[in-house]
C-alpha cells in the first residue's frame, strides 16, 4: 500500500439552496482502496454531498481533501450530443492532458462501446450513454471516484463490467464514493455504509455484504428521524 | 433580538427619515411656488425643476449605491449587501420613473417636444433600462446564492458602463443646457432658486434613504419569513 | 499554467466549432437573419428622403448585433444541455480557459457569418468600401471582440434562468450601445471615404470599451462559474 492517508477527508460540511440545508454537518474519510456506499432516500442529500465533495459545489460550511484527481459519474452525462463517443472522450482527454490516445480506446472497448466509438450520443440509449459516462470518468485514471447511481439504465451484463471495474479501482488503491438504490449489486463491492436522512449523515456503518440488512438499518434510522 | 425584531426597528427608522423628507417635500413645494421667482424664459414651467433634478440625482445615487455594493458583494459575500444593493436598484427604479415622466412634462413647453435625443436624457433612459434589467434577473432566479452573484455582476458591469453610454450620447450632441451646478467658477443660478434647489436635492437625497432603508428591513423580513416556511414555521 | 491556460481554450473553442459544424442550425440560421434585416431595412424607409449610403452603416451593424446575439444564446445552452459544464469545471481547466475558449468559439461562428454577409450588403446597398477596407475590417474586429465578450459573460449568466433567449437581448442590448454607435459612426465615415484622422475620436472609444469591458468579463466570469 503506498498510501494510507485517506484519499477523501470531509469535515463538517454543510450545504444550502436557498433556504434549505440539503447536506449538514457531515464528516467522511475514505480510506485508500475502500468504496462507501451512500444510502438514502429521495432528496436526503446524496447527490449534493457528492457534488460538494467532487468540487462542484462550494460547502456553505466545512472542507473537503481529495488526494488526487476526482472522476464523477453524475446525472447527467456532462456530454455533447452532436460529438461522437471517441470525440467526447477525447476533448475530456485533452482537458485533462491525458495524451495517450489509445485509452480511449481502451475505455471505450472495456465499456463495450467499441462498435459505436464513431457515432454521434444523440441516437444512443441511456445504459450506452450511462457506459459512456464511466468511461469519461476514468479516463485520467483519477485516485478518486465518486458515482452517483453508477448502475442506471445499465442491464445485468453491464452492470457486472461496471461492479468489476470498481474492483480493479480499488485493487488500485482508489477512494470510492457511491450512492445508489440497488444495494443487491453493489453492495458486495464495498467497505462501509452510510446512511443519509434528511441531509446528515445519520450513521456510518461497515456492512456484512448482506443487502437486506441494509435495508433494515437504513428503515431504522430514518423512521428514528436520523 | 430576533431578526425579525431588528427588521422592524429599522424599518421604523426608514419610516421616520421618509415621513422628515415628506414634510420636507411639502416645504419644498411651497418654497418653490410661493417664494421662488419665476424664470424669465421659462415661465411656471420652470418649477417642475425642483423635483426633476433633485429626483433624478436621487436615482442616480441610487444606482452609484447598487452599483458599488455590488462590487463589494462579490469580494464580501455578505448576503446583507445583496439585499442593500436590490433594495436601491429598486428605489432607484421608482425614482427614474418619475424623473422620466417630469422631464418631458418640463420639455414640452420648454423645447416644445416631449421627448429628445438629448445626451443627459438618453443615457438616464439607459440607466434605467439597465436597472429594469437588473431587477428582471434578479426575479428570473430562485436560488438566492445565484441570484446574488449575478445581480452583482451586472450592477457593476452596468456601472462601469454608465460613462461610455453618457459620453456615447454626448457625443451625438446635447440640448441640454450646460451643467448648473457643477460649474468650477460660481453656480450661475440667482441665490433664490439655487437655495430651493440644493434644499430640495437633500430632501430627495433623505427620501432615498427612507425608502432604502424601509425596502431593506422588508428584505430582511422577506427573507425571515421565507426561512420560517422552509423551517416549518405555520 | 499558461501553456494549459491556453490549450484548454483552443480545446473548447475547437469543440464547440466542430459541434456547429456538425449541426449547422445556428451558422444558417443567424446567416439568414442577417440577410433578412439587410433587407428590411432597405425597405424601412422613404427612398426619397433617405439615401443609400445614410441608411447603411446602421443597417449593417443593427443585422451584424442581431444576428450575432443568435449565435450568443447557443454558446452556453449547449453546455447547459447535458451539464457538460460540469464535465468542463471537473476538469483542470480554468475558468479564465473557459471564458476564452467560448469567447473564440463565438468570434469566429460570429466573424463568419459577418464576413459572408459583408459582400452582400456591399451588393444590396452599392456601398463602396473597398478602398479603405482594412480600416472597415478593423473597425469590425473591435466592435465584434467588444459585443462577444460581454455576449459570452451575460449568456452565461442567462442559461441559468428560464427564459434565456428573451432575458439575453434585455441584458445585454444596453452593453451594445457605445461600441454599436461608435462602429455605425465610423462606417459611416469609412464609406463616405472620409479622411482616417477623422476616425480617431470613435475609435478610441470603441478601443476603450473593447479593452475595459473584455476585461471586466474575463474577471467576472469566475464569479458566473462557480455554484
Amino acid at each position: 500500500m503506498p498510501h494510507t492517508d485517506p484519499t477523501v477527508a470531509v469535515r463538517g460540511v454543510s450545504r444550502r439552496f436557498g433556504h434549505r440545508w440539503a447536506v449538514r454537518d457531515v464528516s467522511l474519510e475514505v480510506a485508500p482502496g475502500e468504496a462507501v456506499l451512500l444510502v438514502g432516500g429521495n432528496g436526503a442529500g446524496k447527490t449534493t454531498l457528492l457534488r460538494v465533495v467532487s468540487g462542484l459545489l462550494k460547502p456553505n460550511r466545512g472542507t473537503v481533501e481529495l488526494r488526487g484527481a476526482v472522476g464523477v459519474v453524475g446525472h447527467h452525462t456532462m456530454m455533447y450530443e452532436a460529438l461522437t463517443a471517441r470525440e467526447n472522450l477525447a476533448f475530456y482527454a485533452r482537458l485533462h492532458g491525458v495524451r495517450d490516445r489509445a485509452r480511449l480506446d481502451v475505455l471505450l472497448e472495456r465499456m463495450g462501446l467499441a462498435h459505436v466509438a464513431r457515432e454521434r450520443i444523440g441516437t444512443f440509449s441511456r445504459g450506452m450513454l450511462q457506459r459512456l459516462a464511466i468511461a469519461r470518468a476514468l479516463l485520467h485514471e483519477p485516485e478518486v471516484l465518486l458515482l452517483d447511481e453508477p448502475l442506471t439504465g445499465l442491464d445485468d451484463a453491464a452492470s457486472r463490467t461496471v461492479v468489476d471495474v470498481i474492483g480493479e479501482l480499488k485493487a488500485r488503491g482508489a477512494g470510492l464514493v457511491i450512492a445508489t438504490h440497488q444495494l443487491v449489486e453493489l453492495v458486495g463491492s464495498s467497505g462501509r455504509v452510510g446512511y443519509m436522512v434528511n441531509g446528515r449523515l445519520a450513521a456510518l456503518e461497515q456492512c456484512d455484504g448482506d443487502a437486506g440488512n441494509v435495508v433494515t438499518r437504513y428503515r431504522e434510522l430514518a423512521d428514528s428521524g436520523g | 433580538m430576533t431578526r425579525r425584531d431588528s427588521a422592524l426597528r429599522t424599518a421604523r427608522l426608514g419610516g421616520m427619515i421618509t415621513a422628515a423628507a415628506l414634510l420636507g417635500l411639502a416645504g419644498i413645494y411651497v418654497r418653490a411656488l410661493m417664494f421662488t421667482p419665476v424664470e424669465r424664459t421659462q415661465g411656471l414651467a420652470q418649477k417642475i425643476f425642483y423635483v426633476h433634478a433633485p429626483v433624478a440625482w436621487a436615482a442616480l445615487l441610487a444606482f452609484l449605491v447598487t452599483g458599488v455594493v455590488s462590487l463589494i458583494y462579490l469580494f464580501m459575500r455578505d448576503r446583507k449587501l445583496d439585499l442593500v444593493a436590490s433594495s436601491s436598484a429598486e428605489v432607484g427604479v421608482a425614482f427614474a420613473v418619475v424623473m422620466l415622466t417630469t422631464g418631458p412634462l418640463w420639455g414640452k413647453p420648454v423645447w416644445g417636444t416631449w421627448w429628445t435625443w438629448d445626451a443627459r436624457l438618453t443615457s438616464t433612459l439607459f440607466i434605467f433600462l439597465l436597472f429594469v434589467g437588473y431587477l428582471v434577473l434578479r426575479g428570473a432566479l430562485s436560488d438566492f446564492d445565484v441570484r446574488a452573484r449575478f445581480s452583482a455582476v451586472m450592477g457593476v458591469m452596468a456601472l462601469v458602463l454608465v460613462p461610455f453610454i453618457h459620453v456615447t450620447v454626448y457625443w451625438f450632441r446635447t440640448l441640454h443646457p450646460e451643467p448648473v451646478l457643477m460649474k468650477p467658477e460660481r453656480p450661475s443660478l440667482p441665490s433664490a432658486m439655487l437655495v430651493t434647489l440644493l434644499s430640495s436635492i437633500a430632501v430627495f437625497t433623505a427620501m432615498y434613504l427612507g425608502f432604502l432603508i424601509m425596502r431593506y428591513a422588508l428584505a430582511v423580513l422577506e427573507d425571515v419569513r421565507e426561512q420560517e416556511i422552509v423551517d416549518g414555521v405555520p | 499554467m499558461a501553456a494549459s491556460t491556453f490549450s484548454a481554450t483552443v480545446a473548447i473553442a475547437a469543440k464547440d466549432l466542430l459541434v456547429e459544424r456538425r449541426t449547422k442550425t445556428a451558422f444558417f440560421s443567424s446567416l439568414v437573419f442577417a440577410f433578412l434585416v439587410l433587407t428590411v431595412i432597405y425597405f424601412a424607409r422613404d427612398r426619397t428622403a433617405v439615401g443609400d449610403l445614410d441608411l447603411a452603416p446602421g443597417a449593417l451593424w443593427v443585422a451584424f448585433t442581431f444576428a450575432g446575439m443568435l449565435g450568443l444564446n447557443r454558446a452556453f445552452l449547449l453546455e447547459r444541455e447535458n451539464r457538460a459544464i460540469d464535465g468542463l469545471r471537473l476538469t483542470p481547466a480554468t475558468p479564465t480557459a473557459v471564458f476564452l475558449g467560448k469567447v473564440f468559439g463565438n468570434l469566429i461562428f460570429i466573424g463568419v457569418v459577418e464576413l459572408v454577409s459583408l459582400p452582400v450588403f456591399v451588393l444590396f446597398y452599392n456601398v463602396p468600401i473597398w478602398r479603405q477596407l482594412p480600416v472597415l475590417l478593423l473597425v469590425i474586429a473591435l466592435a465584434t471582440v467588444g459585443f462577444v465578450a460581454v455576449g459570452t459573460l451575460i449568456s452565461a449568466m442567462v442559461v441559468r434562468t428560464r427564459f434565456s433567449e428573451v432575458m439575453l437581448p434585455v441584458l445585454l442590448l444596453p452593453f451594445l450601445f457605445p461600441p454599436v454607435v461608435a462602429a455605425v459612426n465610423l462606417t459611416r465615415q469609412i464609406v463616405a471615404l472620409r479622411p482616417l484622422s477623422e476616425l480617431s475620436g470613435w475609435l478610441s472609444l470603441l478601443a476603450g470599451f473593447v479593452i475595459i469591458f473584455f476585461t471586466l468579463s474575463l474577471f467576472l466570469f469566475e464569479a458566473i462559474l462557480e455554484e
